[in-house]
């Protein structure tokens, strides 16, 4: 029976991978010495320990306030993968919480991660991109990372990859082209990424054509998407079945709409039909992007005349409930109802 | 009557045994007081052949009860005497009270519900007992035996029992708790980061198409200023040129205008100005008259020195002179 004293002896080890956590305020000063420690199953079952408290914001606070981050940064080059894998999981799970980040931003982390971008450990890579993943969603550090010259190693690392480590890249690279575009296409982002379009998962199309849209976006991305030719490619994706992937195809296609060059290159490549069959879609994102598409693309006099038959499909657009629907439909009448 | 004790054995275990001798019964003594038949014990027993009591004869076809026997009749007597002698006691014992008082009243009372009667005669029943010829020994009695050593006794009381339920509960809870409270951590994080990207999904949609609104809108502006700047520039180069050609043409009409009469006030002027010259004339003119102006220049030059030279002379004279004459009117 439970008795009221308590008992002289340590409280029982429960799992031999975790290091125990101390009470309270002593957690993580504790575990953040035994980082330190000479042998290598100590650093290993600290970092266990660690990983698990890390989830909370409260934790994660305390342990970059003792100092966890420095030791965290010398284990990333430890001999051991095991301990590399767990440390790097440790940063992505710190680079979840703001404090994290702007911590991460301070100590310069981001070198110290870049340096494992060429690991031969599958799982520890893996852990890695995750991080700066999370990471690129911070545009000052989407600034470090361009200055420190990650944007071309990630463009390469993108055909070498296995597929699940190639989709966060994409991810990261599509999270950099918003903030800074410039590098990505010196270093031909864009035939990179159009190779991915055409891959057989989907969440690497979806992917791809998320970083294509995001490069779209700037002038210099247009035209360079006008020069590569990736405007039929992405008239093919807009017939794919994940609405995910024919949103971004859209998407694509509308900015790249806006200059002349892609107005006319889109139509060549046949883009009419298949954009008015994604406006009765119910995803809004699909038939958002499509009836952007359908206005830039109207502002062509030969598109204009063929879309002017379509007009009632727009209409019925109109009666839609999403304010940003029914406004891109009036947008889309309106401009293709101009008259010079 | 009376049995003779079995001695006490000394095996408790054994099952409870009874037996007595077989005795007579004692015949009814016609003569002698019951206690003292009592008293006398063992000795008296009658033979049973001359026993009043005992049933003889054929006893099949008798339905009638014993009639009344020497001793019912006897006991009857016995009764009625005793009843006699308990009225001549009554009126022995009864008083003849005087007359009540006034505002008293004589009442009648029989006590004899409280009265006890004392005599020396026992009242005794007679009661005859014939065995059953096929009774079996009646079920021995229980043998209890007699209590031996310390009484020692113990209650176990309600809480002191390990009830494996109760105990049980809190340890089952904390750590159903502790799990369950875990799991819930672990799925709202992953709700609410679930519920964040959707949210950032549904943000980037929205701004990317209010992005491309705007940048359609931005191009559209551009060309049309671009149109615009075009269109001004053909129109001012139009312009330009149209006024170029009329500040041509009127340029043309006044230079043929202008130059219509030029060449005769052209000769004219090139006349007035000499132009058209005699050779000989311009010969003089360049090589002759130079000369001649130049020969009268020295020659009035030297007239002019000539005439200084005498200025000066003139005039160190008269200075001479005035020095002279100062020199002199002074005094």
């Amino acid at each position: 029976m439970a008795g009221t004293r308590i008992s002289e002896r340590l409280p029982p080890i429960l799992d031999r991978a975790q290091a125990p956590v101390a009470f309270g305020q002593r957690a993580l000063p504790r575990l953040a010495a035994e980082l330190q420690n000479g042998e290598r199953s100590v650093r290993q079952r600290a970092l266990a320990a660690l990983r698990d408290l890390i989830h909370d914001p409260e934790r994660a606070y305390e342990a970059i306030h003792h100092g966890c981050l420095e030791r965290l940064r010398v284990l990333l080059k430890d001999e051991n993968a095991s301990v590399r894998t767990t440390t790097a999981e440790v940063l992505h799970l710190l680079a979840t919480h703001s404090v994290g980040r702007e911590a991460f931003l301070r100590l310069d982390v981001v070198s110290s991660l870049a340096e494992l971008l060429d690991e031969p450990v599958d799982a520890c890579r893996k852990n890695v991109h995750q991080a700066l993943k999370m990471m690129a969603e911070l545009p000052a550090a989407v600034v470090c990372m361009v200055s420190l010259g990650l944007v071309p190693r990630l463009v390469m690392k993108v055909a070498v990859e296995p597929l699940d480590i190639r989709e966060l890249v994409l991810s990261t690279l599509s999270c950099c082209v918003r903030v800074d575009a410039l590098s990505t296409l010196a270093s031909d982002g864009v035939s990179v990424l159009k190779e991915q379009l055409a891959h057989a998962s989907t969440n690497i199309r979806r992917a791809a054509a998320s970083a294509m849209m995001a490069i779209s976006v700037p002038p210099e991305g247009k035209v360079k998407i006008c020069e590569e030719e990736v405007l039929p490619v992405v008239v093919q994706l807009l017939n794919d079945a994940d609405p995910g992937v024919s949103a971004k195809a859209a998407g694509i296609i509308m900015y790249t709409a806006v200059i002349t060059r892609g107005k006319f290159q889109a139509l060549e490549a046949g883009v009419l039909p298949p954009l008015l069959c994604l406006v009765e879609s119910e995803d809004r994102a699909v038939c958002v992007n499509t009836l952007r598409a359908l206005t830039c693309l109207a502002e062509a006099p030969k598109a204009r005349a063929q879309l002017l038959q379509h007009l009632p499909l727009l209409q019925t657009r109109l009666q839609h409930p999403e304010p940003i629907i029914q406004r891109a439909a009036a947008t889309a009448i309106q401009v293709i109802s101009w008259t010079p | 009557m009376t049995s003779t004790l079995q001695p006490y054995s000394e095996t408790p275990n054994e099952t409870y045994t009874f037996s007595s001798r077989p005795r007579p019964v004692p015949p009814r003594l016609k003569y002698k007081e019951h206690s003292i038949s009592q008293n006398e014990g063992q000795g008296i027993y009658g033979n049973i052949m001359y026993d009043r009591r005992v049933v003889r004869g054929n006893t099949y076809a008798q339905h009638v009860l014993p009639g009344p026997d020497l001793v019912e009749i006897q006991r009857q007597q016995e009764a009625r005497k005793r009843a006699i002698a308990k009225n001549r006691a009554k009126e022995q014992f009864r008083s003849r009270t005087p007359d009540a008082l006034q505002g008293r009243k004589h009442t009648d009372m029989q006590t004899e519900l409280y009265l006890e009667e004392l005599s020396d005669l026992t009242e005794d029943t007679s009661v005859g007992c014939q065995t059953d010829a096929f009774l079996d020994k009646p079920i021995t009695p229980l043998f209890i035996p007699a209590k031996s050593g310390k009484d020692v006794a113990t209650q176990i009381e309600k809480s002191e029992l390990f009830d494996f339920d109760v105990e049980a509960q809190p340890v089952l809870e904390v750590l159903v708790g502790k799990i369950m409270e875990q799991a819930l951590l672990e799925v709202l994080e992953e709700e609410e980061l679930h519920a964040l990207r959707t949210q950032q999904r549904a943000f980037q949609d929205l701004h990317d198409a209010e992005m491309v609104e705007v940048e359609r809108l931005e191009e559209q502006e551009r060309r049309r200023h671009e149109e615009k700047d075009c269109r001004i520039k053909q129109k001012r180069v139009v312009l330009e040129k149209e006024k170029e050609t009329a500040e041509k043409i009127a340029a043309r009409v006044f230079a043929q205008h202008y130059l219509a009469d030029l060449l005769p006030s052209v000769y004219t002027t090139l006349k007035d100005h000499g132009y058209f010259s005699d050779l000989v004339q311009r010969d003089i003119e360049t090589g002759f008259l130079p000369w001649l102006v130049a020969e009268v220049n020295s020659a009035l030059e030297k007239r002019q020195i000539a005439l200084t030279v005498f200025d000066i002379l003139i005039q160190n004279v008269t200075n001479w002179r005035r020095e002279t004459f100062q020199i002199v009117n002074p005094e």
